[in-house]
Protein backbone atom coordinates (compact mmCIF):
# COMPACT_ATOMS: atom_id res chain seq x y z
CA UNK A 1 0.00 0.00 0.00
CA UNK A 2 1.36 3.83 -0.83
CA UNK A 3 2.17 5.76 1.43
CA UNK A 4 0.27 8.06 -0.03
CA UNK A 5 -3.33 5.89 0.34
CA UNK A 6 -2.40 5.16 3.70
CA UNK A 7 -1.92 8.78 4.67
CA UNK A 8 -5.56 9.45 2.76
CA UNK A 9 -6.86 6.94 4.75
CA UNK A 10 -6.06 8.50 8.01
CA UNK A 11 -7.33 11.37 7.00
CA UNK A 12 -10.43 10.41 6.11
CA UNK A 13 -10.51 8.28 9.33
CA UNK A 14 -9.34 11.56 11.33
CA UNK A 15 -12.33 13.55 10.06
CA UNK A 16 -15.05 10.52 10.31
CA UNK A 17 -14.14 10.42 14.12
CA UNK A 18 -14.68 14.20 14.49
CA UNK A 19 -18.05 13.58 12.84
CA UNK A 20 -17.56 15.97 9.58
CA UNK A 21 -20.47 15.34 7.17
CA UNK A 22 -18.03 15.62 4.19
CA UNK A 23 -16.24 12.86 5.70
CA UNK A 24 -19.30 10.61 5.82
CA UNK A 25 -20.59 11.86 2.08
CA UNK A 26 -16.66 10.86 1.20
CA UNK A 27 -16.65 7.31 2.78
CA UNK A 28 -19.91 6.75 1.20
CA UNK A 29 -18.93 7.87 -1.98
CA UNK A 30 -16.18 5.33 -1.66
CA UNK A 31 -17.81 2.78 -0.49
CA UNK A 32 -20.82 2.57 -0.58
CA UNK A 33 -21.50 0.31 -3.84
CA UNK A 34 -18.34 -1.43 -2.91
CA UNK A 35 -19.66 -3.04 -0.18
CA UNK A 36 -23.25 -3.42 -1.69
CA UNK A 37 -22.13 -5.27 -4.67
CA UNK A 38 -20.04 -7.79 -1.85
CA UNK A 39 -23.16 -8.12 0.18
CA UNK A 40 -24.91 -9.00 -2.39
CA UNK A 41 -22.53 -11.70 -3.81
CA UNK A 42 -22.74 -13.23 -0.39
CA UNK A 43 -26.61 -12.64 0.44
CA UNK A 44 -28.30 -12.47 -3.07
CA UNK A 45 -31.12 -10.56 -1.61
CA UNK A 46 -31.59 -7.14 -2.19
CA UNK A 47 -33.37 -6.76 1.46
CA UNK A 48 -30.20 -8.23 3.30
CA UNK A 49 -27.59 -6.33 1.71
CA UNK A 50 -29.38 -3.13 2.36
CA UNK A 51 -29.57 -4.56 5.90
CA UNK A 52 -25.63 -5.41 5.66
CA UNK A 53 -24.29 -2.72 4.34
CA UNK A 54 -26.06 -0.22 7.08
CA UNK A 55 -24.48 -2.86 9.43
CA UNK A 56 -21.15 -1.98 8.27
CA UNK A 57 -21.12 1.57 7.69
CA UNK A 58 -22.50 1.18 11.52
CA UNK A 59 -19.35 -0.69 12.23
CA UNK A 60 -17.06 1.40 10.78
CA UNK A 61 -18.15 4.12 12.32
CA UNK A 62 -18.01 2.98 15.48
CA UNK A 63 -14.42 1.42 15.05
CA UNK A 64 -13.22 3.97 13.52
CA UNK A 65 -11.12 5.20 17.10
CA UNK A 66 -9.90 1.38 16.89
CA UNK A 67 -8.63 1.09 13.51
CA UNK A 68 -5.40 0.62 13.45
CA UNK A 69 -4.40 1.09 9.76
CA UNK A 70 -2.16 -1.97 9.53
CA UNK A 71 -4.16 -2.68 6.73
CA UNK A 72 -5.35 -0.35 3.51
CA UNK A 73 -9.02 1.28 4.86
CA UNK A 74 -10.72 -0.53 2.03
CA UNK A 75 -9.00 -4.48 2.96
CA UNK A 76 -10.69 -3.69 6.36
CA UNK A 77 -13.97 -2.70 5.21
CA UNK A 78 -14.60 -5.71 2.93
CA UNK A 79 -13.38 -7.84 5.96
CA UNK A 80 -16.24 -6.49 7.92
CA UNK A 81 -18.42 -6.75 5.38
CA UNK A 82 -17.54 -10.18 4.79
CA UNK A 83 -17.86 -10.56 8.74
CA UNK A 84 -21.18 -9.35 8.63
CA UNK A 85 -22.38 -11.18 6.07
CA UNK A 86 -21.39 -14.46 6.92
CA UNK A 87 -23.14 -13.95 10.54
CA UNK A 88 -25.99 -13.27 8.20
CA UNK A 89 -26.08 -16.30 6.01
CA UNK A 90 -24.97 -19.28 9.64
CA UNK A 91 -28.05 -20.66 9.71
CA UNK A 92 -29.37 -19.85 6.52
CA UNK A 93 -28.00 -22.29 4.37
CA UNK A 94 -29.00 -22.34 0.90
CA UNK A 95 -28.94 -24.95 -1.32
CA UNK A 96 -29.94 -23.43 -4.41
CA UNK A 97 -26.33 -23.38 -5.04
CA UNK A 98 -24.65 -25.42 -7.86
CA UNK A 99 -21.80 -28.20 -7.35
CA UNK A 100 -18.51 -26.54 -8.72
CA UNK A 101 -17.91 -30.37 -9.82
CA UNK A 102 -19.95 -30.50 -12.75
CA UNK A 103 -18.15 -28.02 -14.95
CA UNK A 104 -14.80 -29.14 -14.03
CA UNK A 105 -12.81 -30.29 -17.29
CA UNK A 106 -12.73 -33.53 -17.65
CA UNK A 107 -9.66 -35.72 -19.21
CA UNK A 108 -9.48 -39.00 -20.72
CA UNK A 109 -7.07 -41.73 -19.34
CA UNK A 110 -4.44 -40.54 -21.75
CA UNK A 111 -4.69 -36.93 -19.70
CA UNK A 112 -6.43 -35.20 -23.06
CA UNK A 113 -9.35 -33.17 -22.63
CA UNK A 114 -12.40 -35.32 -22.72
CA UNK A 115 -14.85 -32.87 -23.97
CA UNK A 116 -14.54 -30.66 -27.15
CA UNK A 117 -13.17 -27.40 -27.03
CA UNK A 118 -14.13 -24.94 -28.70
CA UNK A 119 -12.15 -21.45 -28.90
CA UNK A 120 -14.53 -18.57 -28.65
CA UNK A 121 -12.10 -16.28 -27.67
CA UNK A 122 -12.76 -14.30 -30.22
CA UNK A 123 -16.00 -14.43 -30.52
CA UNK A 124 -16.62 -12.49 -27.27
CA UNK A 125 -14.17 -9.54 -28.48
CA UNK A 126 -17.12 -7.92 -30.21
CA UNK A 127 -18.20 -5.11 -27.84
CA UNK A 128 -22.05 -5.59 -28.50
CA UNK A 129 -21.84 -8.88 -26.54
CA UNK A 130 -20.45 -6.97 -23.49
CA UNK A 131 -23.31 -6.10 -21.43
CA UNK A 132 -24.97 -9.39 -21.72
CA UNK A 133 -21.89 -10.86 -21.09
CA UNK A 134 -21.93 -9.35 -18.01
CA UNK A 135 -24.84 -10.16 -17.05
CA UNK A 136 -24.61 -13.84 -18.11
CA UNK A 137 -21.06 -14.06 -15.74
CA UNK A 138 -22.94 -12.48 -13.08
CA UNK A 139 -26.12 -14.69 -13.14
CA UNK A 140 -23.87 -17.91 -13.79
CA UNK A 141 -21.35 -16.91 -10.65
CA UNK A 142 -24.46 -16.11 -8.50
CA UNK A 143 -24.99 -20.05 -8.52
CA UNK A 144 -21.34 -20.37 -6.66
CA UNK A 145 -21.30 -21.08 -3.46
CA UNK A 146 -19.83 -18.17 -1.34
CA UNK A 147 -16.14 -19.99 -0.82
CA UNK A 148 -16.29 -19.41 -4.66
CA UNK A 149 -18.16 -16.39 -5.08
CA UNK A 150 -16.75 -13.94 -2.37
CA UNK A 151 -12.84 -15.02 -3.90
CA UNK A 152 -13.89 -14.13 -7.11
CA UNK A 153 -15.60 -11.06 -7.06
CA UNK A 154 -12.80 -9.83 -4.54
CA UNK A 155 -10.10 -11.39 -6.97
CA UNK A 156 -11.56 -11.42 -10.28
CA UNK A 157 -14.26 -8.73 -10.46
CA UNK A 158 -12.66 -5.98 -8.14
CA UNK A 159 -8.61 -7.16 -9.00
CA UNK A 160 -7.52 -7.28 -5.48
CA UNK A 161 -4.45 -9.35 -5.46
CA UNK A 162 -4.18 -12.52 -4.00
CA UNK A 163 -2.45 -11.84 -0.74
CA UNK A 164 -5.09 -8.69 -0.14
CA UNK A 165 -7.85 -11.53 -0.76
CA UNK A 166 -6.24 -13.47 1.51
CA UNK A 167 -5.77 -11.29 4.16
CA UNK A 168 -9.41 -10.10 3.93
CA UNK A 169 -10.59 -13.49 4.02
CA UNK A 170 -8.23 -14.93 6.58
CA UNK A 171 -7.36 -17.45 4.24
CA UNK A 172 -3.87 -18.51 2.86
CA UNK A 173 -2.75 -17.39 -0.35
CA UNK A 174 -2.63 -21.05 -2.04
CA UNK A 175 -5.95 -21.33 -0.64
CA UNK A 176 -7.43 -18.18 -2.45
CA UNK A 177 -5.82 -19.23 -5.57
CA UNK A 178 -7.48 -23.00 -5.44
CA UNK A 179 -10.46 -21.71 -4.70
CA UNK A 180 -10.44 -18.47 -7.57
CA UNK A 181 -8.95 -21.34 -10.25
CA UNK A 182 -11.78 -23.70 -9.54
CA UNK A 183 -14.16 -20.79 -9.55
CA UNK A 184 -12.88 -19.64 -13.40
CA UNK A 185 -12.96 -23.47 -14.42
CA UNK A 186 -16.45 -23.16 -13.29
CA UNK A 187 -17.06 -19.91 -15.61
CA UNK A 188 -15.07 -20.67 -18.62
CA UNK A 189 -17.04 -24.22 -18.67
CA UNK A 190 -20.89 -22.38 -17.92
CA UNK A 191 -19.78 -19.42 -20.56
CA UNK A 192 -18.62 -22.20 -23.48
CA UNK A 193 -21.71 -24.00 -22.73
CA UNK A 194 -23.83 -20.80 -23.18
CA UNK A 195 -21.90 -19.51 -26.13
CA UNK A 196 -22.37 -22.63 -28.07
CA UNK A 197 -25.60 -23.01 -27.41
CA UNK A 198 -26.71 -19.74 -28.78
CA UNK A 199 -24.43 -21.09 -31.62
CA UNK A 200 -26.61 -24.24 -32.11
CA UNK A 201 -29.81 -23.27 -31.30
CA UNK B 1 -0.44 -25.69 -10.31
CA UNK B 2 -2.24 -24.96 -13.36
CA UNK B 3 -3.82 -21.73 -11.52
CA UNK B 4 0.34 -20.36 -10.88
CA UNK B 5 0.71 -20.98 -15.24
CA UNK B 6 -2.34 -18.85 -15.42
CA UNK B 7 -1.35 -15.83 -12.74
CA UNK B 8 2.70 -16.46 -14.19
CA UNK B 9 3.96 -17.62 -11.19
CA UNK B 10 4.79 -20.98 -12.29
CA UNK B 11 8.19 -22.47 -11.92
CA UNK B 12 9.96 -21.22 -15.83
CA UNK B 13 10.97 -24.26 -16.91
CA UNK B 14 7.56 -25.93 -16.43
CA UNK B 15 6.55 -22.97 -18.16
CA UNK B 16 8.41 -23.46 -21.04
CA UNK B 17 7.40 -27.27 -20.89
CA UNK B 18 3.85 -26.33 -20.45
CA UNK B 19 3.89 -23.68 -23.30
CA UNK B 20 5.63 -25.78 -25.80
CA UNK B 21 3.03 -28.66 -24.82
CA UNK B 22 0.08 -25.95 -25.65
CA UNK B 23 2.21 -24.52 -28.97
CA UNK B 24 0.99 -27.93 -30.27
CA UNK B 25 -1.89 -29.62 -28.78
CA UNK B 26 -4.76 -27.94 -30.21
CA UNK B 27 -7.81 -28.83 -27.21
CA UNK B 28 -5.22 -27.18 -24.48
CA UNK B 29 -4.58 -23.95 -26.87
CA UNK B 30 -8.19 -23.39 -26.90
CA UNK B 31 -8.56 -24.36 -23.09
CA UNK B 32 -5.82 -21.65 -22.25
CA UNK B 33 -7.53 -18.85 -24.88
CA UNK B 34 -11.15 -19.42 -23.24
CA UNK B 35 -9.32 -19.48 -20.03
CA UNK B 36 -7.41 -16.47 -20.05
CA UNK B 37 -10.44 -14.59 -22.04
CA UNK B 38 -12.98 -15.48 -19.11
CA UNK B 39 -10.50 -13.66 -16.42
CA UNK B 40 -9.99 -10.71 -18.74
CA UNK B 41 -13.61 -10.37 -19.83
CA UNK B 42 -14.36 -10.72 -16.10
CA UNK B 43 -12.28 -7.60 -15.55
CA UNK B 44 -13.43 -5.93 -18.05
CA UNK B 45 -16.63 -5.99 -17.80
CA UNK B 46 -16.95 -5.76 -13.92
CA UNK B 47 -19.79 -2.61 -14.39
CA UNK B 48 -21.82 -4.81 -15.57
CA UNK B 49 -20.87 -7.66 -13.35
CA UNK B 50 -21.16 -5.89 -10.05
CA UNK B 51 -24.75 -5.35 -8.67
CA UNK B 52 -25.22 -1.26 -8.93
CA UNK B 53 -26.62 0.06 -5.83
CA UNK B 54 -29.96 1.04 -6.48
CA UNK B 55 -31.01 4.92 -5.41
CA UNK B 56 -33.23 4.10 -3.01
CA UNK B 57 -30.84 2.26 -0.89
CA UNK B 58 -28.25 4.53 -1.13
CA UNK B 59 -30.88 7.39 0.25
CA UNK B 60 -31.72 5.54 3.35
CA UNK B 61 -28.11 4.56 3.31
CA UNK B 62 -27.07 8.09 3.72
CA UNK B 63 -29.58 9.36 6.32
CA UNK B 64 -28.68 6.32 8.55
CA UNK B 65 -24.72 6.59 7.89
CA UNK B 66 -25.19 10.64 8.35
CA UNK B 67 -27.20 10.24 11.87
CA UNK B 68 -24.98 8.20 12.99
CA UNK B 69 -22.12 10.08 12.03
CA UNK B 70 -23.16 13.67 13.00
CA UNK B 71 -23.72 11.52 16.49
CA UNK B 72 -20.96 10.13 16.54
CA UNK B 73 -18.48 12.75 18.96
CA UNK B 74 -21.30 12.49 21.31
CA UNK B 75 -21.47 8.56 21.46
CA UNK B 76 -17.65 7.84 21.34
CA UNK B 77 -17.24 7.39 24.98
CA UNK B 78 -20.11 4.87 24.95
CA UNK B 79 -19.02 3.29 21.54
CA UNK B 80 -15.66 3.23 23.49
CA UNK B 81 -17.29 1.71 26.01
CA UNK B 82 -19.43 -0.45 24.43
CA UNK B 83 -16.59 -1.49 22.33
CA UNK B 84 -14.65 -2.61 25.52
CA UNK B 85 -17.64 -4.78 27.02
CA UNK B 86 -17.95 -6.63 23.72
CA UNK B 87 -14.07 -7.44 23.29
CA UNK B 88 -14.26 -8.49 27.42
CA UNK B 89 -17.46 -10.75 26.95
CA UNK B 90 -15.68 -12.50 23.84
CA UNK B 91 -11.96 -13.08 25.40
CA UNK B 92 -13.78 -14.36 28.61
CA UNK B 93 -16.68 -16.26 26.45
CA UNK B 94 -13.03 -17.71 24.81
CA UNK B 95 -11.89 -18.46 28.05
CA UNK B 96 -14.94 -20.66 29.48
CA UNK B 97 -15.39 -22.41 26.44
CA UNK B 98 -11.90 -23.48 26.95
CA UNK B 99 -12.46 -24.58 30.20
CA UNK B 100 -15.68 -26.65 28.96
CA UNK B 101 -13.43 -28.67 26.19
CA UNK B 102 -15.49 -26.74 23.42
CA UNK B 103 -12.68 -24.74 21.86
CA UNK B 104 -13.46 -25.16 18.27
CA UNK B 105 -10.61 -26.91 16.70
CA UNK B 106 -8.68 -24.58 14.76
CA UNK B 107 -9.10 -22.03 17.99
CA UNK B 108 -7.59 -24.69 20.22
CA UNK B 109 -4.78 -24.88 17.55
CA UNK B 110 -4.29 -21.14 17.68
CA UNK B 111 -4.18 -21.52 21.74
CA UNK B 112 -2.05 -24.55 21.70
CA UNK B 113 0.69 -22.88 19.21
CA UNK B 114 0.29 -19.47 21.05
CA UNK B 115 1.13 -21.02 24.71
CA UNK B 116 3.94 -23.10 23.46
CA UNK B 117 6.06 -19.95 22.60
CA UNK B 118 4.00 -17.79 25.69
CA UNK B 119 5.30 -18.50 29.43
CA UNK B 120 2.55 -16.44 30.57
CA UNK B 121 -0.63 -17.86 28.56
CA UNK B 122 0.60 -20.89 29.13
CA UNK B 123 0.79 -20.68 32.98
CA UNK B 124 -2.96 -18.91 32.55
CA UNK B 125 -4.55 -21.62 30.62
CA UNK B 126 -2.55 -24.69 32.23
CA UNK B 127 -4.19 -23.15 35.61
CA UNK B 128 -7.49 -22.66 34.50
CA UNK B 129 -10.08 -24.50 37.23
CA UNK B 130 -11.87 -27.01 35.89
CA UNK B 131 -15.42 -27.31 34.41
CA UNK B 132 -18.00 -27.16 37.08
CA UNK B 133 -15.78 -25.01 39.24
CA UNK B 134 -16.85 -21.47 39.81
CA UNK B 135 -15.90 -19.65 36.69
CA UNK B 136 -12.78 -17.54 37.09
CA UNK B 137 -12.77 -13.39 37.19
CA UNK B 138 -11.94 -11.53 34.19
CA UNK B 139 -8.60 -12.29 32.72
CA UNK B 140 -5.34 -10.40 33.84
CA UNK B 141 -4.41 -7.62 30.95
CA UNK B 142 -1.62 -9.27 29.28
CA UNK B 143 -3.91 -12.44 28.34
CA UNK B 144 -6.42 -10.69 27.76
CA UNK B 145 -4.76 -8.68 24.56
CA UNK B 146 -3.11 -11.75 23.29
CA UNK B 147 -6.45 -13.37 23.64
CA UNK B 148 -7.60 -10.33 21.33
CA UNK B 149 -5.07 -10.79 18.91
CA UNK B 150 -5.30 -14.35 18.85
CA UNK B 151 -9.29 -14.16 18.45
CA UNK B 152 -8.49 -11.70 15.65
CA UNK B 153 -6.54 -13.96 13.34
CA UNK B 154 -9.27 -16.48 13.31
CA UNK B 155 -10.92 -16.65 9.17
CA UNK B 156 -14.32 -14.23 9.39
CA UNK B 157 -17.00 -15.92 10.02
CA UNK B 158 -15.42 -18.79 12.55
CA UNK B 159 -16.42 -19.03 15.51
CA UNK B 160 -14.41 -19.94 18.77
CA UNK B 161 -16.53 -22.33 20.26
CA UNK B 162 -17.82 -25.66 19.02
CA UNK B 163 -21.83 -25.46 17.99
Amino acid sequence: MSAERWKEDEVLLERLRKGAPEAVTELLRLFQGKIFNLAMSILKNESDAEEATQDVFMTVIRKADTFKGNSALYSWMYRICVNTCLMRLRGKRRNDTVSIEEFMPVFTEEGMHASPMDDWSKEVERKALNEELGQMIRKFTDQLSEKYKVVFVLSDVEGLSNEETAQILGLTVPAVKSRLHRARLYLREQLSRYLLEGKAG
Amino acid sequence: MLADYFDGSMDPRLREELDSHIALCEPCMRFAKTYRTTCDKTRELRMDIEYQIPQDVRSRLENFVRSAALKYPEMVKEYRDQAEREQREKVEGLILAAIAGKLSSITALLVETHCAICPVCKVYFDGLPRAGSPAPGAPPTVIHSHVTRLMESLPPGEEFFLA
